[in-house]
């Protein structure tokens, strides 16, 4: 029996699509693929400001999900943080099993990130991929009028492209497809818009082996 | 913002449980440390001013001008004494590169640097006592050969660093090229007298009427100091290279002026005058020339137009005001005349190639005209005289061979100014003989001491250009004009052509200063934070602190900052400033866990207790 956790971390508004999409189309193809599997948002955090330190949630197992009514992902075994910055500002790390995976949109090393980890003896492997060098993203405050417009509220009601993981998040699924084989690369590979910088990820990434954990 | 689930320390808790205090109460903000919300960090990062980078010896042009703007005086003084020894005199005869590399030049009109520096020099003679002292000393002896703008800056830096110094001077007063290049009325003699002083005064020995070469030997600067500076500049008149140039009534720039400066002129102009060459002594003569009592003068010039002379355009304009004319494209091939100047005979010429720096073509086929004068002076540059020097250390272009720090070879003699500058590109103006006077100094210093040599090097990208700045602050403001005399009164009198600013005109020029890329503590970082996140502990130059731990990396007032000090630093190139954030977005272990587990068990328990 197997039961994955994996947690999102993401930027009220700018970037908070992005955090959607991944935990969407991960819970989406472990559904494909038969497994129980379900994804939602934490508005907790109050994603509507701009900026603001969001949370999205996927679990997906292989037998019924018992705590489906809790609203937060208290073990994480897959951690994702959508915007670099992040990796100094929180205890994201916090309830994480031995044996985890961190994966880092940035541009630095594995090597240069490990240092801000909190707790980085629980993770196996730290997976760091520039996701906005592979999707060509246009960072930030370029595209704030737009973003505006496009995102009135976070819940994609008002979104001019509907399409999953049309930007930075393709590469970051393939990230964490590829390093933690979650869910199987053929069933998620069709929903993905992106397919150019997701195809690129999957030959860059710089995954730096941290402590193994014995079978 | 939604507390659920916010630990709050012991010492924030009030009696009604459950309340958290808001960020506006005292020490509410520790609740939530906002700053995990950056990627990026303001920092403060002084940059280069363009004025600084263009000086000749880098003055801290925006720290004298910052200091007058709020009346400090003698602050300023003190600054700009750090690398220009004679303020007054650049105050006055100074090209300014500063002006020209002006930013505010490309938005309406360059500050009147010259005019603020003249202010300060000014004020500085007035001073009873100098701000500067000599270093304590170090009981070692240098010799200084020639007292001009290289020979001073670099006895004054010697002083100041506490060596022995003792200046020669061949002529009979001190000075050089500032006292004998220079006329009364851009430079009075009394004011370069008084900065003479204040050399003395700081402990160096001049010793006028003393020749290298022929009272003292290069064999007795060995023996009896520990190393010397030759300073010795360009003494020799160059010669236009015109047939019969003997003649009487043919003179040279240079030693016109200096006569005239030393006071032992016994020159008498007829009514007409010409005055060939383009340069700043070529000026300087053709208005001499009217003061000493010429009638008509004419320069004449192998360049085309003004904009290629390769002279101040401020000095060209009271020239021309003053009633010179100008011929251009023309070179003298002949002085005609019986023994004595009657008339210059003039052909069509041009440059090769780039102006002053490249061999003349004269057209000797077109006809050639005939210039009626009844003296000519001849102004086309100066070379040096270095009978005494020994072989090794001349070069072709006849001047010293110096390596880049000016050492000569590995001897402890050390060469600054005109006399290693000529034909390096640089122009041959005082404010660069000074700085190179100031780092030879302090490159033999270093030598003394037994210190490696090191060239001074500026990384290009932190010279501030206006894209780095935010103009919205600055509104347009006009130059405050230098009063000058009415040309008509010019001709006769030896009076100061440019005036002196007034205490309340510095102070309004100096506030036009962008302080480009410096902090001047305007406070604008500190009003437009939207977070209270800048602190402004004292008020004075540079002294904010940035709470890390609550800004939120808006760039607000990184693009708000007038003169572009702050900058924005990738947050993660700092390993400091890691927050943890454990307020309300804090993951609540247990609380859900237990709502799992009841619900979990919801299928064991009987439906009363349900």
């Amino acid at each position: 029996m197997s039961y994955t956790e994996l947690t999102v971390w993401t930027r009220g508004i700018i970037m908070d699509k992005e955090g959607r999409d991944i935990v969407n189309s991960v819970a989406a193809a472990g559904r494909l693929e038969g497994k129980f599997a379900q994804a939602m948002e934490n508005y907790v955090d109050n994603p509507d400001r701009t900026n603001a330190p969001t949370r999205k949630y996927c679990r997906v197992s292989d037998g019924v999900i018992e705590n489906a009514l809790t609203y937060e992902n208290e073990h994480p075994n897959i951690v994702v943080l959508v915007e670099e910055t992040m990796v100094k500002g929180w205890d994201y790390m916090r309830g994480m099993p031995p044996g985890g995976t961190l994966v880092i949109n940035t541009h630095y090393s594995p090597e240069y990130i490990v240092r801000f980890v909190p707790g980085s003896e629980r993770l196996s492997q730290l997976v760091c991929v520039d996701a906005a060098k592979l999707a060509d993203h246009k960072w930030l405050y370029y595209r704030l009028g737009e973003l505006g417009l496009d995102r009135l509220s976070t819940e994609g009601a008002a979104e001019r492209n509907k399409a999953i993981a049309p930007d930075i998040a393709a590469p970051l699924i393939a990230a964490v497809v590829k390093t933690t084989a979650i869910v199987k690369m053929e069933t998620i590979e069709p929903m993905i818009a992106n397919k150019k910088a997701f195809s690129m990820a999957l030959d860059e990434l710089h995954i730096l082996p941290l402590n193994p954990v014995a079978a | 913002m939604s507390t659920k689930g916010t630990r709050i320390p012991d010492w924030l808790t009030v009696p009604f449980a459950g309340i958290t205090p808001a960020p506006s109460q005292e020490k509410g903000q520790d609740l939530f440390p906002t700053g995990n919300w950056r990627a990026i960090r303001p920092v403060y990062r002084d940059k280069l001013p363009p004025c600084n980078n263009a000086c000749g010896t880098n003055e801290k042009i925006q720290g004298y001008l910052d200091l007058v703007k709020r009346g400090k005086y003698l602050d300023a003084y003190a600054l700009i004494k750090e690398d220009m020894p004679f303020p007054s005199v650049t105050g006055r005869v100074c090209y300014h590169p500063c002006e020209q590399a002006c930013n505010r030049g490309q938005y309406d009109e360059a500050i009147s640097i010259r005019a603020v520096e003249r202010f300060l020099g000014d004020l500085g003679q007035a001073l009873g006592r100098d701000v500067v002292k000599a270093g304590p000393p170090n009981g070692r002896k240098v010799a200084i050969v020639g007292s001009g703008p290289a020979g001073h800056s670099a006895a004054y830096q010697l002083a100041r660093l506490g060596y022995e110094v003792t200046i020669f001077e061949k002529s009979p007063k001190a000075g050089g090229l500032n006292r004998g290049g220079i006329p009364d009325w851009v430079l009075p003699s009394h004011v370069l007298d008084r900065e003479i002083e204040r050399l003395v005064e700081i402990g160096v020995t001049i010793k006028t009427n003393v020749e290298v070469g022929k009272d003292v030997t290069w064999d007795d600067l060995k023996k009896n100091y520990d190393a010397c500076v030759l300073a010795v500049g360009l003494t020799e008149p160059n010669s236009a290279r015109a047939e019969g140039e003997n003649k009487d009534g043919v003179l040279y720039g240079l030693p016109f002026l200096r006569d005239i400066g030393m006071g032992t002129s016994k020159v008498q102009l007829g009514a007409r005058v010409a005055v060939i060459g383009g340069g700043n002594t070529a000026i300087d003569c053709a208005r001499e020339a009217l003061r000493q009592g010429a009638l008509e003068v004419t320069m004449i010039t192998v360049e085309a137009n003004t904009k290629e002379m390769p002279a101040v355009p401020e000095d060209l304009h009271d020239m021309a005001e003053e009633g010179v004319e100008l011929l251009h494209g023309r070179a003298m091939t002949a002085v005609l005349g019986n023994g004595r100047l009657e008339a210059l005979q003039l052909h069509p010429a041009r440059f090769a190639g780039a102006i002053n720096a490249s061999p003349i073509i004269i057209d000797r086929e077109a006809p050639a005209e005939r210039f009626v004068v009844d003296n000519v002076i001849i102004a086309v540059g100066q070379r040096a005289s270095l009978g005494w020097l020994p072989d090794e250390f001349r070069t072709e272009l006849g001047t010293i061979k110096i390596d880049r720090f000016g050492r000569l070879g590995d001897t402890n003699f050390f060469a600054a100014g005109d006399v290693v500058q000529l034909g390096s590109g640089q122009p041959l103006m005082v404010v660069n003989a000074v700085g190179d006077g100031k780092r030879v100094a302090f490159h033999l210093d270093k030598v003394l001491r037994g210190e490696p040599l090191q060239p001074r090097t500026i990384p290009v990208d932190v010279i501030v250009d206006l894209d780095r700045m935010n103009m919205t602050y600055f509104p347009h403001f006009p130059r405050v004009q230098q009063a000058l005399l009415p040309p008509a009164s010019r001709r006769r009198t030896q009076e100061e052509v440019i005036q002196a600013f007034s205490e309340e005109q510095a102070v309004e020029e100096a506030s036009r200063c962008f302080s480009c890329g410096t902090c001047n503590a305007c406070d604008n970082c500190y009003l437009v934070c939207p977070e209270p996140c800048i602190v402004r502990s004292v008020r004075s130059n540079g002294l904010y602190k940035i709470l890390v731990d609550y800004c939120k990396g808006c760039r607000v007032c990184i693009e708000e900052c007038p003169t572009g000090c702050l900058e924005g630093v990738p947050e993660l190139d700092f390993d400091s400033g890691v927050v943890r954030m454990d307020t309300a977005f804090a993951i609540t272990p247990g609380l859900h866990g237990r709502q799992a587990e009841e619900l979990r068990n919801l299928a064991q328990r009987t439906a009363k207790d349900i």
